[in-house]
């Protein structure tokens, strides 16, 4: 059941008390301004990667593909692949705990009262997380203001709420959670488009029905009724003009009857990218994040033929030759997704404007680890595909173990957001990463 | 309460251009008065008393007894010479203007009112709804027990086999230190939780916040069994205070759930408190739990604009596009909540064909529509409302969809008596909009359906059934508040540096202490003598200190005799005491405005300027009584102040804060006061107990609280019943020992019975 302040923000309301239609508008888009859309979407793996399969050889432009990033070759020249960029966030919490909670927010976890595999109990990060920070700032402008300001989505995020299934922070101790039903997510997206289009049918019954009624009650009753009839003819004709100008956002199919269970995670991973990729042709939001399971995720990724769960096998020492050749495969089944994703948006023109969504979107792939049998919180496999942020593009670099506040700064600053320092300020002091 | 006053007077001055002494006898007494008021006040007043758009737009009609009339005649008309028309003169004007046009009956005569078309009030609207969806599912009725039903675990799980200890827990409000709850059931501090369960018994609609207060990790859910209200399952930082908040509608149960455990934390507690609408924050007391659950109940949250109240009550005899666009809102809300639960509603199943599956949900939304509309539906209802968006949608869920949101948009739900008919299904839901302020429920439905109705017993013997259910004690409940003006006291505080320890804190609890006398009332068969006369109050530890009771030890409320030689009723609990009082001295005029209004029901008029009260300093050797005699003391004023003076003055023997005082400014305090009845025989009493034995005695008190109860039932004006029917509703009163169920039967069974329909084809065209 909905919260009070959800249902009307779902309805895109400030305000009950605006008048209806103008809550029904709040639901249109606003005007581009002009200037290029640019776009931010994190995704997210768990458990760390396999660095031998993952990591290029070659720095620069001319650089190789290992097995797992192969899915992407096709986007190589979009892609930016950064070794040595480290999270070096220390205090409460286990490893998986800090690297999901640290991923995105570059700030400690506050002390509390979820106890991990290791180390000492802790609660929610202590601060904002990029995602959230960069929603707010285009929130904070007419001209990129949007319906939703962001999208949390999900696949099979386990149904609790802690410190690894949460890497979305609107504040210190605010974890965002993310929705893993694409059922849900539609509902959120085009609910009230449905709501809107029952009571255009519904109106015209209600209106005869009042008629009827006007004509049989007495003399000095009708008015009351009279009166009533105009506000509901009067919402009547605004729906219809309505429905005339703004109603012409691309609503996707969904199947029907998709379950929530593992061995449905291919496709409900597809059907959220599309309901992503179409809530920003609809610019609905400009800043989305895509979180696969959740930190120390057990997927067993089984249309792979790998019956183990993930997190299980991540732990098997490097020397486990069979295990590390399962892990990589399941890695490059995330970059495939990737690949998806980048595809679709590379496919999909941007909507009155130049090129595709991809020129004007930065995918930011990220895990909490960097690999899973030693927890390391170096070397996280980050990866940015797309042209969103006027970075140099289609190169491997190598940084000398960096703290990753500096990468999360350079992303800010690519949407123009000149902050200081992000997250731990003493990681901050070097200023952003350089990538254009 | 501000400091600007609210002088009231009676009647719209009388403006007299002339008035010559004439003769006349008893027998013509009205002739001639008729001819004095014809000859030199209709050239201002009009024939009837109607006003003149030049002199005194004004028209004149209230309740003042003749003798009073006729004294403000003589003093003050015509404006400004009143000599032209004095003693049996102004006698026979007011004798004649009484039965022309001046009276309460006379009025009812000259204007008579009409019922009139009306929507459903907002509460009403949200009872209905509510109510609808509840129709489909189960619902829990509160018992005696009180407390959550509590299951303590010596892990961090909720599994059986860790469960150690079931018991029911009175009040959530534990502080366990560094220590278990019971060493040895849970020998580790370091590692335990527990559950409780049940659901809160809610008696006051309105918003409430809900307050989870713990150093360590819980979850509470409140009227929703999937998503918590409050999630601090994960302990991080430094919070120990953990907020949300729920509208919840009065007269229901709704399902609580707290979970709650303890880890490697150095120290344990867990707190579950709310504030309530008008409460502070207080650890939920146990008389609001309860240990049996309860199904979700459907509230609307869509705000709505309030409903008109200018004739004294609500009623929903307007509509506004903010009105039709807040149905909108909620017509979309109650449907998208309420399509989660079509599953068990509707019945389906899992393997039910697509035939079967249209056919179950068809069925329920002609159900649904059955029991929103109060009655069958036709043949073209049900083309309209449900056939017809069967034909039109897509998809069966598209359908349902669209039937719902039309039948909640629709004016057959949304009016009452929107059709004109006039039968059994109309009595079913008058009855229960005059009962429990909501549509029939499915026994009443059923009643109907099969003629129970039609004989005299079987409609009462549904009231009984209805009165007698906790909805019904609600309703009751909730027209107290209205009768006793609770809800404009919504803020009482006092001078810190005259009262330093009235806190709001206090002012919660003589609150409480207040709907505490109010539960006992409407459970009692004396409830209306308790109400006015009791010489008992319900005290806490808070409330004895101040107010220097003896009370047993106990944390929870007690009744005590309460200075019985000096108190009696809520005319001297000190709530309303205090509440009608300025922020350091007493207000007899607020008192005594509350008494002839609220008790007496005199129809007061506004002051015709608002005039500042005298500030106590510019007089400082004046009593209260003194200064606001000298103040009120212009003739414009006593009219009306010499009734409101006389009756607060009662009470004069009771502080700002409603602390008993024999002196005041070092003179002995006059509690004197009196009451012409509008019969014009004067009563006299002095102090709160006098006052209080001739208000329970008083016949416009017994008038006045039928006619007040009467509006707030059935939410049209009681003269439309009849000229007779107030009259004949306080001798029912008196005659079934004031017992308020009684009347609020009589009340229902009349209104329901009243065979003139408000609209339709058959109305007489007044």
């Amino acid at each position: 059941m909905n919260t009070r302040r959800e249902f009307l923000k779902q309805l895109g309301l400030a305000t009950a008390t605006l008048p209806f239609i103008s809550n029904l508008n709040a639901f249109a888009a606003p005007a581009s301004a002009g200037a290029r859309k640019q776009r931010l979407i994190v995704m997210f793996s768990p458990n760390g990667t396999v660095p031998w399969d993952f990591w290029p050889e070659q720095e620069g432009s001319d650089y190789d593909l290992k097995p797992i990033l192969q899915p992407m070759a096709e986007f190589k020249d979009r892609m930016l692949v950064t070794k040595g960029v480290c999270d070096k966030l220390k205090g409460d919490g286990d490893r998986h705990m800090r690297g999901m909670g640290c991923m995105l927010t570059g700030i400690e976890l506050f002390p509390g009262n979820i106890q991990g595999g290791s180390d000492t109990p802790a609660g929610w990060a202590s601060g904002i997380s990029l995602d959230q920070e960069l929603k707010n700032y285009l929130q904070s402008k007419e001209e990129t203001r949007t319906r939703f300001g962001s999208l949390e989505f999900g696949v099979m995020v386990p149904d609790r709420a802690d410190t690894w299934t949460r890497m979305s922070y609107a504040g210190p101790n605010k974890p965002v959670a993310p929705i893993d039903d694409p059922y849900q997510m539609f509902k959120k997206l085009y609910g009230q488009m449905k709501d809107r289009r029952n009571l255009t049918s519904i109106l015209d019954d209600v209106q005869e029905d009042l008629q009827r009624l006007s004509s049989i009650i007495g003399s000095e009753d009708r008015q009351l009724l009279e009166e009533h009839a105009e506000f509901v003819r009067s919402m009547e004709l605004q729906l219809q003009a309505d429905a005339g100008s703004r109603l012409d956002h691309v609503v996707p199919e969904l199947e029907p009857g998709v379950k929530e269970e593992n061995d449905n995670i291919p496709q409900i991973t597809k059907m959220q990218m599309d309901l992503l990729v179409n809530s920003f042709v609809n610019d609905f939001a400009r800043v989305a994040s895509f979180q696969i399971t959740n930190s120390v995720g057990q997927p067993k990724m089984t249309w792979l033929g790998i019956d183990e769960s993930h997190h299980t096998l991540s732990h098997e020492p490097d020397s486990n030759k069979e295990a590390h050749d399962k892990l990589t495969k399941i890695n490059t089944w995330y970059c495939e997704q990737l690949a998806y994703l980048t595809k679709r948006l590379a496919e999909t023109p941007e909507p009155n404007g130049e090129g595709s969504l991809l020129d004007n979107t930065l995918i930011l792939w990220g895990n909490e680890l960097g690999q899973g049998n030693n927890h390391t919180l170096n070397n996280i496999p980050f990866v940015m595909v797309g042209n969103g942020l006027d970075f140099n593009m289609g190169r491997s670099l190598k940084f000398p173990m960096v703290p990753h506040n500096r990468l999360l700064m350079s992303i800010a600053h690519g949407f123009g957001h000149h902050i200081e320092t992000f997250g731990k300020p003493e990681f901050c002091s070097d200023g952003p990463l350089s990538l254009s | 309460m501000t400091r600007c006053v609210c002088i009231l007077f009676i009647v719209s001055g009388l403006l007299f251009t002339t008035c010559s002494p004439l003769s006349a006898q008893e027998p013509a007494a009205l002739q001639r008065g008729a001819k004095v008021f014809a000859d030199k006040c209709a050239s201002c007043h009009g024939a009837k008393g109607e006003g003149t758009a030049d002199n005194y737009p004004e028209a004149i009609f209230g309740d003042q007894p003749t003798i009073d009339l006729a004294d403000y005649i003589s003093t003050t008309m015509p404006e400004g010479e009143p000599e032209l028309c004095t003693g049996e003169d102004a006698t026979a004007v007011a004798e004649w203007m009484q039965q022309a046009f001046y009276s309460p009956e006379a009025q009812a005569r000259l204007n008579p009112p009409r019922r009139r078309l009306s929507r459903l009030t907002v509460s009403q609207y949200r009872n209905a709804i509510a109510d609808l969806v509840e129709s489909f599912a189960w619902t829990s009725r509160p018992d005696e027990q009180h407390g959550l039903k509590a299951r303590y675990y010596k892990s961090r799980s909720f599994r059986d086999k860790e469960k150690v200890i079931e018991r029911i827990d009175p009040v959530i409000d534990f502080n366990f230190g560094e220590a278990t709850p019971d060493p040895e059931k849970i020998p580790e501090a370091e590692q335990f939780s527990i559950r409780w369960e049940g659901s809160i018994l809610i008696d006051e609609t309105g918003w409430y916040d809900f307050i989870l207060k713990t150093e360590n990790g819980g979850k509470l859910y409140i009227n929703d069994s999937r998503t918590p209200l409050i999630d601090a399952w994960v302990k991080s930082g430094y919070d120990t205070e953990y907020r949300g908040a729920r509208y919840l509608l009065a007269g229901r149960l709704y399902r609580v759930t707290l979970e709650w455990f303890t880890f490697k934390e150095k120290t344990a507690s867990v707190g579950l408190w709310w504030k309530p609408p008008h409460g502070i924050e207080q650890p939920i007391p146990a008389r609001h739990l309860s240990p049996q659950s309860s199904a979700p109940v459907l509230v609307v949250e869509t705000p709505f604009p309030p409903d008109d109240r200018s004739d004294g009550y609500i009623r929903g005899t307007s509509v506004s596009r903010e009105w039709v666009d807040a149905t909108t809102f909620a017509a979309i809300e109650a449907v998208d909540k309420l399509v989660a639960q079509l599953p068990s509603a509707a019945k389906l199943k899992g393997d039910d064909d697509e035939a079967e599956r249209q056919r179950k949900l068809k069925e329920f939304c002609s159900t649904f529509a059955y029991r929103a509309f109060r009655r069958p539906l036709s043949d073209t209802d049900r083309q309209t409302y449900v056939d017809g968006q069967f034909e039109s949608a897509e998809t069966s869920d598209d359908a349902v969809r669209r039937s719902l949101l039309a039948v909640l948009k629709s004016p057959r739900f949304l009016y009452r008596e929107v059709t004109g008919q006039d039968d059994a299904f109309t009595k079913a839901a008058r009855l229960s909009f005059a009962l429990i302020n909501s549509i029939p429920d499915r026994p009443l439905l059923e009643a109907a359906e099969k003629g129970w109705l039609d004989s005299e017993k079987g409609l009462r013997d549904q009231a009984w059934r209805l009165v007698n259910s906790y909805r019904g004690q609600v309703q009751l409940r909730e027209f107290l508040r209205v009768w006793m003006n609770l809800e404009r006291l919504e803020e009482v505080d006092k001078d810190a540096e005259i009262f330093p320890d009235f806190t709001p804190e206090l002012v919660a609890d003589l609150r409480s202490s207040l709907e505490l006398l109010l539960t006992e009332a409407v459970t009692s068969e004396d409830g209306f003598q308790r109400l006015l006369t009791t010489p008992d109050m319900w005290v806490n530890d808070r409330i004895a200190a101040f107010y220097g009771i003896e009370k047993p030890v106990g944390d929870d409320f007690q009744k005590l005799p309460f200075e019985p030689q000096h108190r009696a009723g809520i005319a001297s609990h000190p709530f309303l005491l205090s509440g009608l009082a300025y922020h350091d001295t007493t207000s007899p005029i607020h008192r005594g405005v509350f008494l002839s209004r609220g008790i007496l029901g005199r129809a007061l008029k506004p002051p015709p300027d608002s005039v500042a009260p005298l500030p106590p300093e510019l007089e400082p050797h004046l009593t209260t009584r003194e200064r606001v005699i000298k103040q009120t003391s212009p003739a414009m004023c006593n009219n009306c102040h010499k009734m409101i003076n006389s009756l607060g003055f009662a009470l004069e023997e009771f502080d700002a804060v409603g602390r008993f005082r024999a002196v005041e400014k070092e003179k002995p305090v006059n509690a004197a006061g009196y009451y012409r009845l509008r019969t014009g025989k004067t009563v006299n009493f002095t102090g709160a107990s006098e006052l209080a034995a001739f208000l329970l005695k008083s016949e416009e008190t017994h008038r006045s609280f039928a006619r007040q109860l009467f509006h707030h039932m059935v939410q049209q004006p009681i003269l439309a019943y009849g000229p007779e029917a107030i009259t004949e509703l306080a001798e029912f009163f008196a005659g079934h020992q004031f017992s308020m169920k009684h009347l609020m039967v009589e009340i229902a069974c009349r209104s329901a019975s009243f065979s003139t329909p408000t609209t339709g084809k058959e109305t007489t065209g007044d």
